[in-house]
């Protein structure tokens, strides 16, 4: 099958595939969902390159624990749920990192044992906006704005109440208003 | 216009989950004004990048087959016939070295010193006297039964 085309497999049968080992199948799975996932992690992630990895362990996740999954859920909502899991694993490593590197700027014996730090992440968020939402409530909006998700499916992917990812989406839909009308002046009042 | 502004000084006042979620559900995504204030599904999407226009990674099948085996079918776990075969010989070899062991040690139990040849040797044991101090001690002898053991224990005289 090309990069890039339709799966000739359907969702049922990329699973089944999967669960009994077919490599035709879990290609087929990395092409159907693919860029889901990775527009997810990029987007919640926030660079390309952890973007890409996060992407790489969903994948290797979905195909140890595929026999976990139940088939009378959303397949999609399992996997957006491993992505973020896997984001904010991703987020957690990077913010350690970031506190060892701040400390290794103080202490050079450190960062001569290996503290060198990674270069510039060349492709940051695609809008600096986004930083200043959490994790939580930029999944919640990405999956709200992007794949259409409810309220209900991104309690599920958070693994949280409907009412708290209400809540999530709600906070982070404000606060990015408030931030384009105030600061960036990009967005006018109806 | 002034309810929704009590209805936000109470959002921002109370950050209670339960308490603002009933907020959001009952009045905020309700209320033409208060969605006004909200970033729209439009607006959002243009900050995110779309699932169209992210673009895989070129090698990520490679990467992901290589790390999960994928690039040849697994094959549904069906027991090992070598490795049963192997689990098999090493349990016989055990009761084999099990079972030469027991009989070695039995036969030694037949050999002097173990047996009831030995006996004798017990029965032979004699003490004349026992000093302790320079004078005669209160001595006693002690076999437990079905031993060859000899206690002797031997206490000054008051």
């Amino acid at each position: 099958m090309e990069k890039g085309k339709k799966p000739a497999l359907d969702e049922k049968e990329i699973i089944d595939g999967c669960l009994r080992g077919s490599s035709v199948s879990s290609r087929a799975m990395v092409d159907a969902y693919g860029n889901l996932v990775m527009a997810v992690a990029l987007n919640v992630v926030g660079n390309r390159q952890d973007a890409e990895d996060v992407c790489q362990e969903t994948f290797l996740q979905v195909f140890r624990h595929l026999a976990r999954y139940d088939p009378s859920r959303s397949f999609k909502t399992w996997l957006l749920t491993i992505v973020y899991r896997r984001s904010l694993d991703m987020i957690r490593k990077k913010r350690r990192f970031s506190e060892f590197s701040a400390r290794a700027r103080f202490e050079p014996a450190v960062a001569e044992r290996g503290g060198n730090p990674h270069p510039a992440d060349p492709e940051p968020l695609p809008s600096a906006l986004l930083t200043k939402l959490s994790p939580r409530e930029r999944t919640a909006l990405c999956l709200w704005a992007n794949e259409g998700c409810t309220a209900r499916d991104i309690s599920v992917v958070l693994a949280c109440s409907a009412s708290t990812a209400r809540v999530y989406l709600f906070n982070a839909r404000r606060k990015i208003k408030a931030l384009l009308e105030n600061d960036h002046g990009l967005l006018q009042n109806s | 216009m002034a309810f929704c502004k009590i209805v936000d000084v109470i959002y921002v006042a109370l950050p209670i989950r339960p308490l603002r979620a009933f907020l959001i559900r009952n009045h905020m995504e309700r209320c033409p004004e208060c969605q006004a204030r909200l970033l729209s599904r439009a607006e959002a999407g243009r900050l995110f990048v779309s699932s169209d226009r992210v673009g895989m990674p070129v090698d990520l099948w490679e990467r992901i087959s290589s790390q999960a085996g994928r690039g040849t079918p697994v094959p549904e776990a069906p027991p090992n016939p070598a490795g049963a075969g192997w689990r098999w010989a090493a349990a016989m070899g055990t009761a084999a070295v099990v079972a030469v062991t027991g009989f070695w040690l039995l036969r030694e139990v037949e050999k002097p010193g173990f047996g009831p040849g030995f006996v004798g040797a017990a029965d032979r044991f004699q003490i004349d006297y026992v000093n302790v101090g320079g004078a005669p001690a209160q001595t006693f002898v002690y076999q437990p039964q079905g031993t060859d053991t000899v206690f002797v224990w031997a206490t000054k005289n008051p």
